[in-house]
């Protein structure tokens, strides 16, 4: 009998070790993804969040043909625009051509390798950027040429924009340009090689007309004691203070300007300019728009993120590409990381080399310049539910979000942002209680404290009476046991007198 | 135990917090303070320190509680204490001072009581206060604080009988030592740490080639 305990014993032990170890493969198999997906909490801790995007495929220039012939493969693309008809435009810098593919990347809708230049024909030299304009317009940073060329759909040439005239421009200044975008009124943003003043702006005829957005150096007190310490030899041999480059400009439809800079202390990656050129972006909670917030360490991997390229998607959402670790981070309108995915390597949903970021009808695509690719990624249920919950949220409608941000808790308990939105419209439906345990979990102190402040004042007016009778019953018994107390001792006290008195007589 | 910590210890100490010049002088000249009491009033103060940390409500405290270790804390605040103590002895012994190490032991720990008070208040007040009450808090807490460090600065100069001037100049070289001390620890304690690893890894060179 004892013996069979025992067999049993081992057995159902056996059987429990065996369905551990399956159930514990099956949790390893079920992230079958490349990279990582994860996010910053308040206390800036990393937490893994399911993947907000999943790739969907990568497209290389050999799967095309046109006009019969193959296309062959993209040398070194370098940028990436969809037009208002939803034509993707990629300019494809190594063969010196700019290829137009239809909305769903499946055929080749045109090439343009030359165009009518006054009678002559004329070629790209390296073009770097490529953006389209609302009424259609191509426009190619011809960046070995210098100039900045514009087509109509069909490569007619409108105009030519080269050799930009100003005062506060060198005379020998060579105009390279690198990214290039145009507004509703057809004024040209151009970011140029070499140039630390900001944004070039270029009106709508050609005439070069200001700088934009420009980044002010900022030299901390201690640069600037040590600097009065350095002798001239010194100083000269030290690294200049010179403003970063732009690296990615996008445009939203109200005309605000997003820009990416390599940013040194990865505290600000992204400007939103307003039309004055005055950065107007919101940093969020971790006061940061930098990219990773884990950046310390001497490897080739540490450091602050680069980002490269930036996409206004839509309700204020935007997403920025780091080429230094290969993510994309996604922000709201607020400045609140929403989610980061993405990695570098040779996996499927990798890049060598990301440059190019652009938003194709919901889906997230990444130009990578050295893999010669387009890499696509897909939203999941995840980030579906997210990005609806923020569009919400941006147009006003927090109460409707609720049950967005409900099933993004079951997907990822931690979210800071469901918590908050869900303590958020508890708070304007008056449930005290629930709005400051969701908002205490998103780590909303600001309206932790309001939805507090009126628990705390509707209990008050709710037992006023209890508290307000509590209050007189104390003071009545305060004062009986004041009155008693005072009689024992006057009482002791006369005691004490007549003893005293008897023992003197 | 009934000596250190009797009903008059306890009440020459409130006594003190009230009065600190005068209290201050009769600990010293009279022997009315008790130096396992103002232990325990650090300990007390240690361990408010970290109750605060830990308690005060959402709406005050941005403190993360993985980062509390109220045990570490507490033995911080005791080295603290500690080397404190020792630095200014070892300062005032050769600045012309009166005070005893027990006397600076009791001045250093009676100083803590407001502050542990105060701390302890507030962490309770912080439990009903919203946004904008957050001064209350704060100035309830700074109080204490302040008081504590005048108490501490009073209770100096009366054991040992210094000007307010002085006593400053001492605190000031006190840090220094302090900060000698601390160094001097770490130094020594890296040594050792060398010595030890010679005689381990001729220990290991012994088992190996045997």
């Amino acid at each position: 009998m004892k013996k069979m305990t025992k067999l049993k014993k081992m057995l159902s032990l056996c059987l429990t070790a065996v369905v551990l170890a399956f159930t514990a493969s099956d949790v390893a198999s079920a992230s079958t993804l490349p990279y990582d997906s994860y996010n910053y909490d308040y206390r800036e801790y990393i937490h893994f969040t399911p993947a907000p995007y999943v790739p969907s495929g990568s497209i290389t220039g050999s799967s095309f043909t046109y006009n019969g012939e193959p296309l062959g493969n993209f040398v070194n693309p370098q940028d990436m625009c969809q037009a208002d008809d939803g034509n993707i435009y990629i300019a494809d810098t190594g063969n010196n051509r700019i290829v137009v593919l239809d909305k769903k990347m499946k055929n080749v809708v045109n090439v343009i390798t030359a165009f009518d230049n006054n009678g002559t024909e004329d070629t790209f030299n390296m073009p770097y950027g490529v953006a389209v304009s609302e009424n259609g317009q191509v426009y190619v940073a011809d960046s070995q040429n210098h100039r900045v060329v514009v087509l109509e759909k069909d490569a007619t040439l409108v105009k030519i924009v080269e050799n930009p005239k100003s005062e506060s421009l060198d005379d020998n200044y060579v105009f390279t340009p690198l990214k290039v975008t145009v507004d509703y009124a057809d004024r040209i943003y151009v970011i140029a090689q070499n140039m630390f003043e900001g944004i070039m702006v270029f009106e709508s005829n050609g005439n070069f007309s200001s700088f934009f957005g420009t980044i002010k150096v900022e030299i901390t007190l201690w640069e600037k004691f040590w600097k009065r310490l350095a002798t001239k030899e010194e100083r000269s041999k030290q690294q200049l203070y010179i403003p970063t480059e732009f690296t990615g400009i996008d445009i939203d439809p109200s005309g605000f300007v997003y820009a990416t800079n390599i940013d040194s202390t990865g505290v600000q990656g992204v400007r939103r300019l307003n039309p004055r050129g005055e950065d107007v972006i919101k940093k969020g909670q971790n006061k940061n728009v930098g990219g990773d917030l884990w950046i310390s360490g001497t490897s080739d991997y540490a450091g602050p993120s680069q980002f490269t390229d930036i996409v206004y998607r839509e309700n204020g959402i935007y997403s920025c590409l780091d080429r230094k670790r290969g993510r994309i981070f996604t922000y709201d309108h607020e400045g609140n990381l929403l989610y980061i995915f993405g990695g570098l390597g040779t996996q499927e949903g990798t890049f060598f080399m990301p440059v190019a970021i652009e938003d194709i009808g919901g889906s997230l695509v990444v130009l990578d310049a050295t893999g010669a690719s387009i890499v696509c990624f897909e939203e999941t249920e995840y980030g579906r539910l997210i990005n609806e919950a923020v569009a919400l949220r941006y147009d006003g409608d927090e109460t409707q979000a609720v049950d967005l941000w409900q099933r993004v808790l079951e997907l990822d308990e931690n979210n800071e942002l469901a918590n908050t939105g869900i303590g958020k419209a508890y708070l304007t439906a008056g449930d005290y209680v629930n709005a400051m345990k969701y908002l205490k979990l998103g780590m909303s102190r600001e309206y932790y404290s309001i939805a507090y402040r009126r628990y705390r004042n509707s209990k008050l007016t709710q037992n006023a009476n209890y508290i307000l009778t509590g209050v007189v019953i104390l003071i009545v018994v305060y004062q009986i046991v004041k009155r008693v107390v005072k009689k024992k001792k006057e009482q002791a006290a006369r005691e004490r007198v007549q003893k005293g008195g008897s023992q003197n007589g | 135990m009934g000596k250190y910590f009797s009903k008059d210890k306890w009440k020459y100490m409130l006594y003190t917090v009230s009065h600190p010049m005068d209290g201050y002088y009769w600990i010293r000249h009279a022997d009315r303070g008790s130096v396992p009491l103002a232990i325990l009033m650090v300990i007390l103060f240690a361990v408010s320190f970290s109750a605060n940390r830990l308690l005060a409500s959402f709406v005050v405290n941005d403190i993360d509680p993985r980062a509390v270790d109220s045990l570490y804390e507490l033995m911080g605040v005791l080295a603290f204490y500690l080397i404190l103590c020792v630095s200014n002895w070892s300062v005032t012994c050769l600045m012309n001072g009166e005070g005893r190490m027990k006397d600076i032991a009791i001045a250093v720990g009676y100083g803590t009581v407001p502050i542990t008070v105060m701390m302890t208040v507030s962490t309770i007040i912080s439990q009903v206060i919203a946004d904008d009450e957050q001064a209350f808090y704060g100035l309830l807490l700074g109080a204490g604080i302040v008081y504590g460090l005048i108490m501490i600065l009073i209770g100096i100069m009366q054991v040992h009988n210094y000007t307010l001037g002085k006593t400053l100049l001492t605190l000031f070289i006190t840090f220094i030592a302090l900060l000698i001390i601390i160094f001097l620890m770490l130094l020594l304690s890296n040594l050792i740490g060398m010595v030890v690893n010679f005689f381990k890894s001729i220990y290991t060179e012994i088992i190996f080639r045997t």
